[in-house]
């Protein structure tokens, strides 16, 4: 504490109003040695705040400086891509160079399609299957339905090359190998069971009395689902279908096991990454992160109801 | 919550999920762990004639030595042909030819003959073998003709002769696989079997099994694993990653939690930025780190530009091993450390604010408020964040791929890869994943133990 | 001595003002309520003296020490949460303890304090168990007594009792009552409820939209309210309305007038009448103090029952006086039933007279 204040706070006041026993008293909420006080005090209980503020910042730069880096560089010619030393200006100069020789890269636009393709079967495929599962886990309580719900928990945990392996040997005799199907049916595999427990916390969150209210007012069961779940519960699957998706677009090691000529993305940036060209790497790092950019900004409102869930 | 008794919906619901998981999931996994102990090509049977239904004799099983003591064609059923790259390994295989044309008694004779004895003439566009002449056989005394069969084997009946340089119609093409007589070098067991099945040695005699067709339990890919050059590297490396890598993604998550549930201005704005490595690839991430770390990246560029160096120095090459792992914690640290931080904030969101403030009240300063009440009532959500790190954590490779080209430092999950991408033996990949599988099931018990933790702490 | 001296004190959140320049003083060892309807600042005001929000501006002191800006921790003062905000992962030793141990206290100290406290609440035998498994009023006992443990010399509590059921919370309220008055604790308490208010208090404030209506003794704010809000706000059934026109005479006497009916004012108001301005005041008056009669007596207004309400003690009576409905209490003798005509006589001590233009209370 700065002693000019604290002396003043003793205002003669104080010293002529008697004795040690009554309340000291203060000096007038205007005076500036009070104004003083409160604004220097004000500033110390802040001074956390502001430290958090500093620290948030600092986090986002972490976060940030390395994407901005990949994308500046995907949107560049391949003279300043290969240069040395980089220039920290983003984006200069601006060309469209790198992402041309990429996107005419053998295979890249066939990959990109491929990449697609599954990705939007995936999301399909989990999640026709996992709304009614999801539907059945939040709404009825059934004998097996804790054994479904922890099993459905445990496959998550199991890892993901136990399974290419042996998908790629069944495949491969049933003549599925090397195509986006199989591939499909696999990424549906991965993303099921996180679908299902963020679909049946997105129908948890429809108090099922709003089902009844519905039938009560004369709407028969399916009509009630249609008319009032299916509304409130759009955004939350339309945020986990997203999330299927970049799980897909995302996956590179099955896509890499099970594809041969029909590779996705991933699986053709690595496979063809030791002897690819800078330019390369970075407008496929750019292909390969913005789709979860997107899905980010899309599902943060349900971030912590999926995988605060996910995580139980 | 409905609790319609006995209903079957919920099983009707549940059900398209479940079969889907039994079938790619159980299903696959159940192969996976065979395939690691089940050898299906251990051994094979000898036959006591060079035909597929020729009684059995013995085994040899994969790998003996043997030596070749005759051969012999055998046509194949048409369907065996079709382009099969498993069926065609090892495959030695002579075509013959059905011809027709004058015979050496001037009478018209047809049958079959190899392919040796014809120059071909005549083909068609596709390559089918229309016609051709009988080959000369040069400097070879005794009978130049050439004999016709009945059958397209060496051993069936003569039906005719046809000499040399006579033009001929070819009716038909056969393929025959060579079979082999093989005695095996160490009992001596004498039988046939077909070529796919043996890998003969450039002086045309000896040999080896090279695949079986009937299977057998085994621990030779086990033993393969443990004995791979890269294994004791490869599990060495994952665990020493996650050793390091989890307890600053740790500390790196809460900061960045205690920050998002400081509720600032713009709040939501740094919970997207900070949520955003957290759907990213770890390719992705891995191509990120290789271009700050590489050569003529934007780390050497920025160490350049202040200063601190004042030539490129390479962080990424076989010997600054030290560099790429410090490379690799940086990048899992950058992107999985997301998904712990939001675990941490909801379980930051499910502390009621008053438990908080009754603590901040009674004197705790905000290392106190951390320590004494935030950690503990967070310990649940940080045990599932951590088991769940440590589960996916055994399956990184992209990340390593990219930031050591697969080589310099390897990973489990590298080798997994390697095994069955570039060295395409299943068998050792699968134990490979096997035993990922086990090291995850290790924590998958935690992982559930820490659930049931969980529910009990929460106040009903 | 700790004397709360809250001057000027303004709290806002955007542009929602939840407490508008208030000025109030705790004395020392003073049990004052906080009282109003919720969204009133009251739990605002509490937090702002307990340091949990800071005031935007004013000043709070606690015993002549200026506290405005200070972090809770380091104003002395302890608190009972709402929730009750018992630390779920410790057990009620350590919940008791917790804040001797954050203040360095050592050892033998705080398990001292702790006995001490936990024999005030007599929880002696839940010490070693965890929250988890407690009721609501055994963790209320914990959060009470983790608070006195603290021997701070002012006590705040949250609406401590608003989580109990209603037994359990006419024993508590009691209890609370004594134990605060023997330790002798200044207490700031919050509460919606105004039976809690009014029973427990030395002193009550009503506040509504952040500012604070009255502050004084609780039969004061509940027979003399200083406006239309606290005198509907307080009591059960609240204080009754009724329009009336005033007719000033030539001579200054003012009399007033329901409908057609004179009521019989008193010398004084004709003074305060025409200090307002106004011809037109609203009349206040409390259920229990009205005259019932079924004959007509002097000075008597006709009523029409429309329900008849009986509350065992005494029987709730609905009426029509002209367009106005009233509450009327009456003895649970009283014959009364609906459709029957009474007469009503309003004794001029009991009337209180308030402007309707500012809702003041101008007289009576």
């Amino acid at each position: 504490m700065s002693t000019p204040a604290k002396s003043s706070a003793k205002s003669p006041r104080e010293t002529s109003s008697g004795t040690s026993r009554e309340t000291a008293v203060l000096p007038p909420l205007d005076d500036p040695s009070v104004v003083a006080e409160h604004r220097r005090m004000k500033r110390r209980a802040n001074r956390g705040r502001s430290f958090t503020y500093v620290a948030a910042i600092a986090i986002a730069l972490w976060i940030i400086i390395p994407i901005f880096f990949v994308f500046s560089m995907a949107f560049t010619t391949e003279e300043t891509v290969r240069s040395y030393p980089k220039n920290f200006l983003p984006f200069v100069p601006f060309s469209t160079e790198t992402m041309r020789f990429f996107l005419g890269s053998e295979g890249v636009l066939k990959g990109l399609l491929n990449s697609v393709l599954v990705a939007l079967i995936t999301l399909v495929l989990s999640t026709i299957i996992a709304v009614p599962a999801g539907y059945a886990i939040s709404r009825y309580v059934f004998p097996g339905r804790e054994l479904f719900r922890i099993s459905v928990l445990a496959v998550r945990a199991f890892p993901i090359v136990v399974l290419s392996i042996p998908l790629a040997v069944l495949f491969i005799r049933t003549g599925l190998f090397d195509s986006i199907w199989s591939l499909s049916l696999m990424h549906t595999a991965l993303a099921l069971p996180t679908t299902i427990l963020v679909v049946s916390s997105v129908f948890a969150s429809v108090p099922y009395e709003l089902e009844e209210a519905g039938q009560v007012f004369g709407a028969t069961p399916v009509q009630s689902f249609r008319h009032i779940v299916v509304p409130l519960v759009l955004p939350g699957i339309a945020a986990s279908g997203l999330f299927t998706f970049v799980l897909s677009w995302n996956e590179v090691f099955a896509a890499s096991v099970l594809t041969l000529d029909n590779r996705t993305l991933p699986a053709l940036v690595l496979t063809s990454l030791a002897n690819a060209s800078p330019a390369f790497q970075f407008a496929g790092g750019f292909f390969l992160m913005v789709p979860s950019i997107i899905f980010t900004f899309f599902i943060r409102k349900y971030l912590f109801n999926m995988w605060g869930q996910v995580s139980k | 919550m409905k609790s319609r008794r006995r209903s079957l919906v919920p099983y009707f619901l549940i059900a398209p999920a479940l079969l889907y998981l039994a079938a790619f999931f159980a299903y696959p996994m159940f192969q996976g762990l065979l395939l690691a102990v089940y050898d299906d090509e251990a051994t094979l049977p000898l036959l006591d004639g060079p035909t597929v239904d020729g009684a059995e004799v013995g085994r040899l099983s994969q790998g003996s030595g043997i030596t070749i003591s005759d051969r012999q064609g055998n046509r194949l059923a048409d369907a065996d042909v079709v382009d099969n790259d498993e069926f065609a390994t090892g495959l030695l295989t002579e075509q013959w030819f059905q011809v027709s044309g004058e015979g050496i008694e001037g009478d018209e004779v047809s049958g079959w003959m190899p392919e040796s004895r014809l120059r071909v003439r005549d083909e068609a566009a596709d390559g089918t073998v229309l016609g051709g002449t009988i080959r000369p056989r040069l400097g070879q005394s005794g009978d130049p003709s050439t004999a016709l069969r009945a059958e397209p084997n060496e051993s069936a009946a003569e039906i005719g002769r046809i000499g040399e340089r006579v033009a001929v119609t070819v009716d038909e093409t056969a393929v025959l696989e060579v079979w082999f007589q093989v005695v095996d070098a160490e009992t001596g067991l004498e039988g046939w079997a077909p070529s796919r099945f043996v890998e003969v040695f450039s002086d045309d005699e000896t040999g080896r099994i090279d695949r079986g067709t009937a299977g057998e339990f085994t621990t030779k890919f086990i033993r393969k694993m443990v004995d791979d050059r890269k294994f004791s590297s490869a599990w060495r490396t994952t665990l020493m990653l996650i050793g390091m890598i989890l307890p600053l993604q740790f500390v790196l998550a809460m900061a960045m939690a205690l920050v998002i549930d400081a509720r600032l201005r713009f709040g939501s704005g740094f919970l997207y930025v900070f949520a955003l490595p957290m759907g990213m690839s770890d390719l992705a991430v891995g191509i990120l780190f290789f271009s700050i770390f590489s050569g003529n990246g934007l780390l050497n560029s920025f160490l350049e530009a202040i200063g601190v160096i004042d030539a490129q120095k390479l962080f990424l090459t076989a010997d600054t091993q030290g560099w790429i792992l410090f490379a690799i914690v940086l990048a899992e640290l950058w992107r999985a450390t997301s998904i712990v931080m939001v675990i941490l904030v909801s379980g930051l969101q499910a502390i009621p604010r008053e438990t908080l403030e009754a603590a901040e009240l009674f004197g705790a300063s905000y290392w106190q408020r951390v320590r004494h009440i935030v950690l503990p009532l967070l310990k649940p959500s940080i045990q599932v964040a951590l088991i769940l790190r440590t589960i996916l954590a055994f399956q990184v490779f992209a990340v390593v791929i990219a930031l050591s080209g697969g080589d310099v430092v390897t990973v489990l999950a590298n080798e997994t890869f390697r095994q069955y991408f570039s060295l395409r033996n299943n068998n050792v990949a699968s134990a490979y994943a096997v035993f990922i599988l086990l090291l995850s099931i290790a924590s998958a018990v935690f992982y559930l133990r820490a659930v049931r933790a969980q529910e009990e702490v929460r106040p009903s | 001595m700790a004397e709360i001296r809250i001057e000027s004190v303004t709290k806002a959140f955007g542009d929602k003002v939840a407490v508008d320049d208030v000025s109030l003083t705790v004395h020392d060892r003073e049990f004052l309520v906080l009282l109003g309807p919720s969204g009133c600042g009251k739990t605002t005001l509490l937090r702002t003296i307990a340091g949990l929000g800071m005031a935007d501006s004013g000043r709070i002191s606690i015993g002549g020490r200026d506290v405005t800006y200070l972090p809770p921790g380091e104003r002395q003062l302890s608190m009972v949460f709402q929730s009750y905000a018992i630390f779920p992962h410790m057990t009620v030793r350590d919940n008791i303890g917790f804040g001797l141990k954050m203040h360095g206290e050592d050892e033998a100290a705080i398990a001292r304090s702790v006995d001490e406290a936990a024999e005030l609440l007599h929880i002696e035998e839940l010490l070693e168990r965890r929250p988890a498994d407690m009721s609501g009023g055994q963790r209320q006992r914990v959060a009470v007594a983790r608070a006195l443990a603290m021997k701070a010399e002012v006590v705040l509590m949250d609406e401590p009792l608003s989580n109990l059921d209603a037994l359990l919370r006419l024993e508590m309220r009691a209890e609370l009552k004594r134990l605060l008055a023997d330790i002798g604790a200044t207490t700031v308490y919050v509460t919606h409820d105004q039976i809690e208010a009014l029973s427990m208090g030395d002193r009550v404030a009503v506040m509504r939209d952040g500012k604070v209506q009255q502050i004084d003794e609780p039969n004061v704010v509940y027979d003399s309210p200083a406006n239309r809000f606290v005198g509907s706000f307080i009591g059960n059934p609240p204080m009754n309305f009724i329009d009336a026109t005033i007719d000033l005479a030539a001579d200054g006497s003012a009399r007033a007038l329901v409908g057609e009916h004179e009521i019989v004012a008193g010398a004084a108001l004709s003074d305060h009448v025409t200090a307002a301005a106004t011809d037109r005041l609203v009349v206040g008056v409390r259920a229990e103090n009205m005259h019932v009669t079924v004959e007509h007596s002097e000075g008597a207004l006709p009523a029409t029952v429309q329900v008849v309400e009986p509350l065992g003690s005494q029987n709730l009576l609905t009426v029509l006086v002209g367009d106005s409905r009233l509450k009327v209490s009456t003895h649970p003798t009283f014959p009364a039933k609906p459709d029957q005509e009474l007469w009503l006589r309003f004794p001029p001590e009991q009337l209180r007279w308030i402007d309707p233009a500012t809702e003041r209370v101008i007289y009576g």
